[in-house]
């Protein structure tokens, strides 16, 4: 059983590029085992390829909802499977909650049972900026909730032991 | 809406939240289009964001061109990085072992091998099954094949696009957004076990899709086509031809007219990609075009030049940035204006336009893109490891550019590239170097440049006292919808479109198939205006009615 963690955004504008921030953070800590870490990037079709053989999957991206920079959402995947619009479609335009449903065609029973999304509010989209101080706090935050989640079965079963 | 868990601190348990992914790289591209009697007679393209990579890089690291250009797209990654590496190979006068050389042109050929079936499935070919062609004969069938999600070669094309990029990340680590190339060769130490691993999947990719379903027959016997006439003979020859999804496309697309329209200036650029590992073991901008592999080239008005990078320029004279020059990359300035300003001079898009400046001829505007290369791949005097292919030259010299001459171009690619990556796994050298280290310069000038999937991409780099004191990217996006220079003279698809006879003027389909046929990296709108009383006609999303 194999999980995926893919962060999605783009480096180059601001706390856009969290995702994938995060996981160049996560592999500085140690990869979780049984773990495989994908800087999804921009290229939305690639991260539903990724997510083939997974028996879970964790996305990571910035939200721009209003709500306070740094704010952390946990939102059910299949609440955000939204299909591809093929209205104005381009491959640029193809966002990860587009690869969800789009995996679920694609990989059929395949699909990962378990899909949870982590959405990071941010504060500047700038192009070239660095994460604002609210979202890098809130990054190292997630990346610890990760991490301790992946320990958390491991210890137990060392006190079974 | 969806339910949403606050996991912030002072954050309530869970709360209903309207969730709004942000919209990445992409940006629109607005097509206007005046219409008279049902034809095309004027466009403007009008690029919706603007793009500061240059502004970005500008006093940094030399070597952050590798890491930043890779995500100016995440479709093109790869291509931005290879180019990017060769304009710093160049600056820094590097040594490049043979294996690197072949490690970056495999999976530079391999990224566009994604692109080929991705783009004509998932882009191009939903357009067929447009309700305006309803009563057109075959519609019933190109809906069975090509209907998002449910055709039967849709799920196949789509599916199997991912193949070439699993060969590109054995090398790569990644892909998207690698930043393996670097100056001096590329960071990776394969071994046998991920060789063999690559011919398997690209064996597997060419035998499933490429020959089982869109040739219907094997790549070397699609590749004797020399001539548009072979082409056609070729459709009727066999009827595993026939019925390929490339027969069926040819068949499909000549009923409704795609042969017709969309032909633009007729003038193209290619600035060439991959290199012969011998030849360019040390990078030069001067040595580039002897060592190009697929080579570099200019046609226009139906005579080939040599290409030189000194002779392109970028017009901002209807763009939105200071001033209205035309200066050399390596002088470019991106020097952002007000759009609301800069209406006022009668500028009218954030693309700079592109120009190559032909000795004793003058500046023109030229087509990037497969058709381009293909173009360009039938000029004269090609050393025997070299690409020369006279098929398109043939095509664009007899029937004349067309839409559907530029889809076939690109699809013609697919077996070509399939060879030659093929070829460059089977000469790697594992127990040999990949990489050298490079003296770093401080100061210097590069070009580096490649043929993305979807046309020429370069980068001019300056550096000075071991920073980067000028960056100028130059796209295929730009080079086909960049507006009009300092002469009024048209950008390549503005020209593409003027002359498209419109059926429905209601739902103009027929602009969907030109704006897509150039593969452009902006999601696109067209306006069409009727020219006398400047009344909208239709807004068409690309796309729409699929």
């Amino acid at each position: 059983m194999e999980t995926v963690i893919i962060g999605c955004g783009n480096l180059l504008r601001g706390d856009d590029g969290v995702g994938p921030i995060l996981i160049r953070r996560l592999w500085e800590l140690g990869p979780p085992p049984g773990a495989r870490l994908v800087d999804g990037g921009t290229a939305g079709m690639d991260v539903a390829f990724q997510m083939r053989g997974a028996a879970r999957v964790i996305i990571v991206d910035a939200s721009r909802t209003g709500a306070v920079p740094g704010s952390l959402y946990r939102v059910p995947g299949a609440a955000l499977e939204q299909i591809p619009p093929l209205r104005g479609m381009n491959l640029h335009a193809f966002r990860w909650d587009h690869a969800l449903a789009f995996a679920r065609w694609l990989l059929k029973e395949e699909y990962p049972r378990d899909v949870t999304v982590y959405l990071i509010e941010g504060a500047s989209f700038d192009p070239g900026a660095p994460l604002s101080p609210a979202v890098a706090e809130s990054m190292e935050g997630l990346a610890q909730r990760l991490l301790a989640e992946w320990s958390a079965p491991l210890r137990w079963t060392s006190e079974v032991r | 809406m969806a339910t949403v868990t606050d996991l912030s601190p002072a954050g309530a348990t869970a709360l209903d939240l309207h969730v709004s992914p942000l919209g990445r790289v992409e940006g629109d591209l607005d097509v206007r289009v005046s219409v008279r009697d049902g034809v095309v007679t004027g466009a403007w393209t009008e690029a919706a964001m603007f793009r500061g990579f240059e502004i970005i890089l500008r006093g940094k690291d030399p070597q952050a061109g590798l890491i930043v250009t890779p995500r100016i797209c995440g479709i093109c990654g790869g291509s931005h990085l290879y180019k990017a590496a060769y304009a710093l190979d160049t600056a820094w006068k590097t040594e490049l072992p043979p294996n690197a050389t072949l490690v970056r042109n495999i999976a530079q050929a391999c990224e566009t091998l994604q692109s080929i079936p991705r783009w004509f499935y998932a882009l191009f070919a939903i357009d067929l099954v447009n309700k305006n062609y309803a009563r057109a004969e075959g519609y019933e069938e190109a809906v069975r094949r090509f209907a998002p999600f449910v055709g039967t070669s849709y799920e196949v094309g789509v599916t199997l696009s991912g193949k070439p990029v699993e060969v590109y990340a054995i090398y790569g680590g990644q892909w998207p957004h690698s930043s393996f190339m670097i100056p001096g060769g590329v960071m990776c130490g394969p071994t046998l076990a991920d060789v063999t691993r690559s011919i398997a999947i690209l064996e597997y990719w060419k035998d499933e899709w490429l020959e089982k379903r869109w040739l219907g027959c094997s790549v070397d016997r699609w590749l004797e086509n020399r001539s548009w006439a072979d082409v056609l003979a070729w459709v009727d020859e066999k009827e595993s031809h026939y019925n390929s999804d490339c027969g069926f496309f040819i068949r499909f697309a000549q009923r409704i007219g795609l042969d017709t329209f969309g032909a633009g200036f007729g003038n193209y650029l290619a600035t060439g990609t991959y290199f012969n590992p011998e030849k360019y073991a040390r990078p030069t901008i001067e040595g580039r075009n002897a060592a190009l592999i697929n080579r570099s080239g200019v046609f226009a008005d139906g005579v080939y030049y040599d290409f030189d990078q000194a002779n392109v320029r970028e017009d901002v004279t209807h763009a939105f940035f200071e001033g209205n020059h035309a200066l050399h990359p390596f002088e470019g300035r991106t020097e952002p204006l007000d759009p609301a300003i800069g209406r006022k001079q009668g500028k009218y898009t954030w693309a700079k336009a592109p120009r190559y400046e032909i000795p004793g001829v003058g500046a023109k505007p030229l087509e990037a893109g497969p058709l381009a290369r293909q173009v360009i791949a039938g000029k004269p005097g090609a050393e025997p490891w070299q690409d020369y292919d006279p098929l398109f030259y043939d095509a664009v010299t007899t029937v004349g550019p067309s839409v559907l001459v530029r889809v076939l171009a690109r699809m013609h690619e697919a077996p070509k590239y399939y060879k030659l990556a093929r070829k460059w796994l089977d000469e790697l050298d594992l127990h040999e170097k990949f990489y050298i280290k490079p003296q770093e310069l401080p100061d210097g000038r590069g070009f580096g440049s490649t043929e993305a999937a979807r046309g020429s991409l370069s980068d001019w780099i300056v550096l000075k006292d071991g920073k980067i004191e000028n960056y100028q990217v130059v796209t295929p996006t730009a080079w086909n919808i960049g507006p009009r220079d300092r002469k009024e003279v048209n950008g390549p698809m503005e020209q593409a479109f003027v002359g498209t006879p419109i059926a429905d003027p209601k739902d103009p389909v027929e602009l969907g198939h030109v704006a897509r046929s150039f593969d452009s990296c902006l999601v696109c709108t067209v306006h069409a205006y009727d020219e006398k009383s400047g009344k909208e006609l239709a807004r068409f999303r690309i796309g729409e009615g699929a």
